[in-house]
């Protein structure tokens, strides 16, 4: 009789630490799924036309004076590609708020985090300041506060006025899609990519027209259309980031009209 | 008068010793300062290698830490029950290695006030975030294990004997304490490894065996780290007292392992030569003929593998205490050239996002204040050793055995009642 309770007990017991064990699992699993990119009702892209970027750095300037960024960090940095013809081609580099970002994967405190509508954020209070988030960005995207930002902003006012906190000394930075001007453009019942107010100020300030901000939901948003008429590529694809920045490269004038 | 003082305050190598460990940690004291004051601004970390000299070291003190968990699970998991003063002496290794990596870690990252961060805000997809729980929760084992080692301490005896006895009762539940410690070393050391090993940015670190190269030869370097350190001791000071024939016997357990590292380390370079590719190969180049081929070729195979191997393996040159002593170092040596080799090609060697681009190179060299702080870090530990040695009798293959009967005799009678 009293083997048969042992029995019974340990047989509680057993189901108990199985229980406790698939419960752990599901814990796991659902953390796992819960940091994939939440897909929100709209999905913000860019599209990037190298054909039209003469490499002006408008981008940069505007977006240094509406985040309020330390001029020794470029949140929109323009690189200089190839020749095509005798025509300088220029890679315009925000940050790709990748579907699958790394810098998200890596955070150990989850300082790095998607919003539903796509945009990779940074929780700058949150962040311990271990670079992590650096080392595994592909893109160069993002850059360390290695000492506080003090004093005058020299792109301001030409350039714009600030529309965010500085950052604080010691948490790395970035390009956040200008999400204070989304947000508030849509409370406004704006449209963003289409009203500038709603708009990153790096698109409106492009002289040439060369970046295209819109809803990859919305199948009748530029950016939609474009993905749709026109070849685009992304940076570093192979690494299966899934970038939120598109480019239309550019072809030689030859090419292009025919 | 003046010669009764300079009878009183005889000079003695200890004192000297003490002297200049002292002026290290003070200038690293202010070097830290600065760092918290200044920001880190002060060292040459850029965006481009935002990890340098403290993270080898951090990485460093971890791996060669690695004794503690090796040794306790052989002794308390494996029933080598004779290696038992080993352990404790690479317990209280383990202990100033995990403290050092938390030192180094506190004066990096750029905002330590939130260090706390990493133990509220979970981020189970991160290897750092693993990293950070595994090495807090095995530096409380850590703990935990040195309980019996610090009542050792003469004055705490003296003045608590009641506590001194609990501390000395924890050495009760050493396998329980193992088998959590073996848990948790398997997960950081291996996962320090796949910190580097899952940035796909980085084809160089990108790489499944990043995590058994770590493992591998943090296990390797923790254990030769505390032979040397217990030889040294024995060498330097009669506080110290050890059984050569188990160092020796470890020691050539040690030739066998680094057979096993050499391999694993010589195959992962080897298989990286066939076929280009873009990041990986530069990578492999820059370490084995660009700036880094000396550190790689003599610092880690030469000296950190071969030598030893041959020093360990063949009995002559084991049966000489110094020639031992000699191999042991330079595999610890090896182990940390590895991390400073791994950690610094990565980053030194820059994959352009922009299409088609050239593959280009950067540099790194550590400021004086990195260097003074860094320096400051191992002075802590060097000096937290030698006074382990002298007052809690870290090192002493005589007379832990028989406290350890004594205890255990002790602990669980009254349990069974």
């Amino acid at each position: 009789m009293t083997k048969q309770n042992i029995n019974r007990r340990e047989f509680i017991k057993l189901s108990a630490v199985g229980v406790a064990v698939i419960a752990g699992a599901r814990a796991i699993t659902q953390t796992k799924a819960s940091s994939d990119a939440p897909k929100g009702e709209r999905q913000w892209a860019m599209v990037i036309d190298q054909s039209k970027c003469t490499g002006c750095n408008y981008c940069t300037l505007a977006c240094q004076a509406h985040n309020d960024v330390n001029p020794d960090i470029q949140w929109n940095k323009v690189a200089q590609d190839g020749m095509v013809g005798d025509q300088q081609v220029f890679v315009p580099r925000p940050c790709m708020h990748c579907e699958k970002a790394p810098c998200v994967e890596v955070c150990p405190v989850k300082a790095s985090y998607y919003r539903d509508d796509g945009i990779v954020m940074m929780d700058y209070d949150r962040c311990i300041g271990c670079r992590y988030c650096q080392i595994a960005c592909p893109y160069d995207a993002r850059s360390f506060n290695w000492e506080k930002f003090t004093g005058a902003n020299p792109a301001v006012p030409e350039w714009g006025t600030p529309e965010v906190d500085r950052r604080p000394r010691g948490v790395p930075e970035k390009c956040s899609f200008c999400y204070q001007t989304i947000d508030r453009g849509l409370s406004l019942g704006l449209k963003p990519g289409v009203d500038p107010d709603a708009t990153p100020a790096c698109v409106n300030v492009c002289p040439t027209g060369a970046r295209i901000f819109g809803d990859l939901n919305d199948p009748e948003s530029n950016v939609s259309k474009l993905l749709h008429e026109k070849y685009t590529y992304r940076l570093r694809e192979n690494l299966g980031t899934g970038p939120r920045v598109y480019y239309i490269p550019a072809v030689a004038d030859a090419k292009r009209e025919a | 008068m003046l010669k009764k003082l300079r009878e009183k305050f005889v000079v003695t190598p200890w004192m000297i010793w003490l002297g200049i460990m002292g002026l290290i940690l003070l200038a690293g004291l202010i070097a830290g300062i600065l760092v918290f004051w200044k920001g880190l601004v002060i060292t040459n970390l850029t965006d481009l290698v935002p990890w340098g000299l403290w993270i080898t070291i951090d990485l460093s003190s971890i791996a060669l830490g690695a004794g503690a968990f090796s040794l306790c699970a052989g002794v308390y998991l494996f029933g080598l029950k004779r290696y038992q003063p080993i352990a404790r002496t690479a317990t209280f290794v383990g202990l100033i290695g995990y403290t050092m990596a938390t030192l180094a870690l506190i004066l990096d990252i750029g905002k330590p006030e939130r260090f706390w961060h990493s133990m509220v805000y979970w981020n189970v997809h991160s290897l750092l975030w693993e990293v950070t729980m595994c090495v807090i929760l095995y530096l409380t084992v850590l703990v935990l294990e040195a309980m019996p080692i610090i009542a050792n301490l003469e004055w705490l005896r003296k003045h608590f004997p009641k506590i001194t006895g609990m501390m000395s009762r924890v050495h009760h539940y050493a396998p329980i304490l193992a088998i959590i410690g073996l848990g948790l070393s398997s997960l950081h050391q291996s996962s320090l490894g796949a910190t580097y090993g899952v940035i796909k940015a980085r084809p160089f670190w990108f790489k499944p065996e990043m995590s058994v190269l770590f493992m591998f030869s943090a296990i390797v370097g923790g254990i030769s780290l505390t032979l040397f350190a217990s030889m040294l001791s024995a060498r330097l000071t009669n506080k110290a007292k050890i059984n050569d024939a188990l160092i020796e016997r470890v020691a050539h357990f040690v030739g066998y392992l680094l057979i096993g590292y050499f391999y694993f380390r010589a195959w992962d370079a080897l298989s990286q030569t066939y076929a280009y590719d873009p990041g990986r190969s530069e990578g492999l180049h820059f370490l084995t003929k660009g700036p880094m081929a000396f550190n790689f070729w003599i610092g880690e195979m030469l000296l950190g593998m071969i030598v030893p191997m041959i020093l360990l393996l063949y009995k002559p040159t084991r049966m000489n205490r110094f020639w031992r002593m000699t191999a042991l170092l330079l595999v610890a040596g090896g182990v940390v050239a590895f991390r400073w080799d791994t950690n610094i090609t990565g980053q030194l060697v820059l994959m352009s996002y922009v299409p088609g681009a050239a593959i280009t190179y950067t540099s790194y060299v550590p400021s004086l204040i990195e260097i003074l702080a860094g320096s400051a870090i191992i002075a802590y530990g060097l000096t937290a050793f030698s006074l382990g040695v002298k007052y809690l009798r870290v090192v002493d293959h005589s007379l832990v055995e028989e406290e350890h009967e004594k205890v255990h005799v002790k602990v669980t009678e009254p349990v069974r009642i």
